[in-house]
């Protein structure tokens, strides 16, 4: 594969590696460099890539494992690791994005930030980015009856928080 | 799609029954129609979602700063790792080389130096030879004279053995 077709076949998703990276990391510098992690990875695998049967369900594996790495070693970097999480949560919604979201997309941001991490990851690739079950189960490495769990979890709570929130402005 | 129908496929996505076709009409549902009260949670949710998928990698020089990277690491990554190989490869054939040479000096050291010829002419190296081995037919000459001194007295234990039985057999 020449830099051509890498160009037009691969670099076409780095918006969906953005957002699930994004969206485990909380950061978009961060997300932004371990997109740039993922393709070069993939660039020097390039050899590999007609032995693959779905490409960008493998591209999403590479930037689910490299956020989990930075996720463990900026746990390891904080001294307090609860407190520092929340901050870095927080602080993610920079006044840009703040305004910008309306009062439900914010509501909803922090519920979806709330659930465990296999929940999270789940419900985004499941409905931000459509992915089948079977695809999820390549790019999380999980069976299917993980996959329908963990889903299932992810949006009944998000719908309990939000029936809350209508019901008692809570 | 009337609203029963919308609302069976709510109950069936809450439930992750929904196919992904299903989802698609859920999608495109809340995203065009007057949402009936009920289905307020759905409906928030279906357009955070939307609203999600539409963000992209907003960085005008991610494109021509990722290509440049992979331009750059591509051939110098394969001229520094084929470097390395036929740097291993060259390596481990000059320790063997080294190694043999080493041994066979040290072989040589170890046995005398070939015999050379001591005569340059034939007759005269012939009448050495004949010395040589007339010096040692006489020491075997020797050795034999020595070796039936040996004989003789096994012949004298033989010949007392006789008597002594000889006078056994009288005396019974």
């Amino acid at each position: 594969m020449n830099i051509a077709a890498f160009q037009t076949r691969i670099l076409t998703v780095k918006s969906k590696l953005y957002r699930f990276a994004f969206r485990l990391l909380d950061n978009e510098e961060e997300a932004k460099d371990v997109v740039q992690e993922v393709f070069i990875k993939v660039w020097n695998g390039r050899e590999r890539m007609n032995e693959i049967e779905n490409w960008e369900a493998w591209c999403m594996r590479i930037t689910k494992n490299l956020s989990l790495d930075r996720i463990r070693s900026r746990q390891r970097r904080a001294t307090d690791s609860m407190d520092n999480h929340f901050d870095i949560k927080n602080e993610s919604l920079g006044p840009h994005e703040t305004t910008e979201l309306n009062e439900s997309m914010q509501r909803i941001t922090v519920y979806i930030a709330a659930l465990p991490e296999k929940q999270r990851q789940v419900i985004h690739l499941r409905d931000v980015e459509g992915y089948s079950y079977n695809e999820i189960c390549e790019i999380l490495e999980l069976d299917m009856n993980q996959v329908k769990v963990n889903l299932f979890r992810a949006r009944n709570s998000v719908r309990e928080k939000l029936i809350k929130t209508n019901a008692y402005g809570l | 799609m009337d609203s029963k129908e919308i609302e069976q496929l709510v109950e069936k996505y809450w439930n992750c029954e929904t196919t992904l076709e299903e989802e698609k009409h859920l999608r495109n549902f809340f995203a065009s129609e007057e949402v009936p009260s009920h289905l307020n949670e759905p409906s928030e949710l279906f357009h955070y979602f939307e609203e999600q998928r539409k963000k992209p990698l907003s960085d005008s020089t991610f494109d021509s700063t990722i290509l440049r990277k992979l331009k750059d690491a591509s051939p110098e990554g394969k001229v520094v790792k084929m470097f390395y190989s036929v740097a291993k490869i060259a390596a481990g054939f000059i320790v063997v080389v080294a190694a043999g040479y080493l041994v066979r000096q040290e072989v040589r050291k170890s046995y005398p130096a070939e015999v050379a010829d001591t005569y340059s002419d034939p007759k005269l190296a012939l009448e050495e030879t004949k010395k040589a081995l007339m010096l040692i037919s006489k020491s075997f000459g020797k050795a034999q004279k020595e070796a039936s001194k040996i004989e003789m007295f096994n012949e004298a234990e033989k010949a007392i053995q006789g008597k002594n039985e000889e006078k056994k057999s009288s005396s019974i």
